[in-house]
């Protein structure tokens, strides 16, 4: 009888100590107001019951877009790092030193990604071309896939992104259904 | 629904227990790791974009593609988050005791029990696999062959070269000594279903470890751990890694008296949570990389 008072008292304890902490826990949470994020309206749009999924369904599938990226060759190494529905990436080394990256994504997940090639001033071996931001260059195939280079590295200019981008087959993926 | 993306990037702590225990392995791969934090911050390390109105896209295309249950990040992050936990709850029983008194160091590792060596490997090889499973939620099967995918996984740099790292040294060599590999795969080979049913680390992610069931799910471990094992050997050796210079280094970061060690590992097991940290960078980074690749 004195084993189980003493047990049922130390039960208690736990019990009002974990209790504290959650009293103070909620406290401190609650006092702090979060502040608004750039993210919190496409946070809200994305988890909307009737949200858009981020990947199409019919798009293709990531592993078709393997062969047409362009092999490692004259000391450069070219190493797969992603494989999803809709896209494939893969990194371009050199001496151990990441320059690029390579990718093919499928656009109907994304069609703003296809529609900006609509006023493409440029073209690379007979693709519409544009560049985005400050490391990008890409091209879209088929009206679909888009293929682009992104630099990693400063050596790694337009000029680079433009020439790894004709060693894809283009070719090769214009004609993939 | 849980935390976004976003704020579980911007959370992610700049100091604390798991940040020293990581900068305690540097040595080891000197200068790979820097602890990169915050959503915006880390869309302008990965890309080196400047340009404030592509930062803006490439977020918001990560936390749609996060948001996409079908994607697996969210699993990904729950495994990672999940296998820290597992192995943090016993301690924090012990722990939960000693409020109010001595929280000192010292006096905290009296309160916790030395994890047996067999719960010990067991852990090891079940976080092996998360990352395995992780990594495949991540970035699915990159390439052809399974040179491609070997050379996918060669490839680990900067957080997830250091969450294997802090694997190495934190569950293997510290509470296992140098023969942790053998002893992680002896003890996998010896062991029944039901005995793995018991551990707590495998219970909580299970659920996502292949196999219909756990005899299957054991064989699985045992491939995983057993096809990384030259892969640990080799970095081992190639590191000069041993429990004492690894001690050494937390040393310099935690004090820890000499006949205490057995203890070490279960405070890192409670008070570091690399795979929940390293994890989210790296799934944040990756989450980037296919934002900008797909805009």
């Amino acid at each position: 009888m004195m084993n189980k008072t003493k047990l049922d008292w130390r039960i208690d304890w736990r019990k009002g100590v974990m209790a504290l902490v959650l009293c103070l826990t909620l406290a401190v949470s609650g006092c702090q107001t979060q502040a608004p994020s750039q993210f919190d309206q496409v946070q809200k749009d994305s988890t909307a019951r009737n949200a858009t999924p981020a990947v199409a369904k019919d798009a293709t599938k990531g592993g078709e877009f393997n062969k047409f990226f362009p092999k490692g060759q004259d000391g450069y190494e070219r190493v797969y790092t992603q494989e999803k529905k809709g896209f494939a990436e893969a990194k371009l080394k050199k001496d151990g030193k990441e320059l690029a990256m390579l990718a093919v994504t499928d656009t109907r997940s994304l069609p703003a990604a296809a529609a900006k090639f609509a006023n493409a001033k440029a073209t690379i071996a007979g693709y519409p071309s544009v560049d985005l931001g400050t490391t990008q260059t890409s091209v879209l195939v088929s009206d679909r896939y888009q293929v682009k280079v992104i630099s990693k590295a400063p050596s790694f200019d337009k000029e680079a992104r433009a020439k790894w981008i004709q060693k894809f087959d283009l070719n090769g993926l214009s004609k993939l259904k | 629904m849980s935390k976004s993306i976003f704020e579980l990037v911007d959370q992610l702590p700049t100091g604390g227990t798991t940040i020293m225990a990581l900068n305690a392995l540097d040595f080891v791969i000197p200068g790979q790791w820097q602890n990169l934090t915050g959503f915006t911050n880390t869309i302008r390390s990965v890309t080196g974009e400047s340009d404030e109105a592509m930062i803006q896209a490439i977020g918001e295309r990560a936390v749609y593609l996060y948001n996409d249950e079908g994607e697996g990040y969210q699993r990904a992050m729950w495994l990672y988050q999940t296998v820290d936990n597992a192995a943090g709850a016993l301690g924090m029983a012990a722990m939960a005791n000693k409020i109010g008194q001595d929280v000192s160091f010292l006096g905290f590792l009296g309160n916790l029990t030395p994890k047996p060596e067999k719960v010990q490997s067991i852990d090891l090889c079940v976080k092996l696999v998360v990352e395995l499973v992780a990594y495949c939620q991540i970035n699915g099967l990159p390439g052809d062959s399974v040179g491609d995918f070997l050379a996918a996984l060669g490839d680990y740099g900067g957080e997830s070269l250091m969450r294997m790292v802090a694997l190495i040294c934190f569950d293997g060599l510290i509470p296992l000594g140098p023969g942790f590999i053998d002893k992680g795969l002896g003890t996998l080979n010896n062991m029944t279903p039901n005995e793995l049913e018991k551990n707590d680390t495998f219970k909580s992610v299970s659920t996502l470890i292949p196999g219909n069931n756990s005899s299957d799910k054991l064989g699985f471990i045992g491939q995983s751990f057993d096809s990384v094992r030259g892969w640990m050997t080799g970095f081992v050796d190639e590191k000069g890694l041993t429990q004492q210079n690894t001690l050494d280094n937390l040393q310099k970061f935690v004090k820890i008296s000499e006949d205490k060690l057995d203890y070490v590992g279960a405070f890192l097991d409670i008070s570091v949570k690399y795979y929940t940290h390293t994890g989210t960078q790296t799934l944040a980074r990756r989450l980037i990389e296919r934002a900008v690749a797909e805009l």
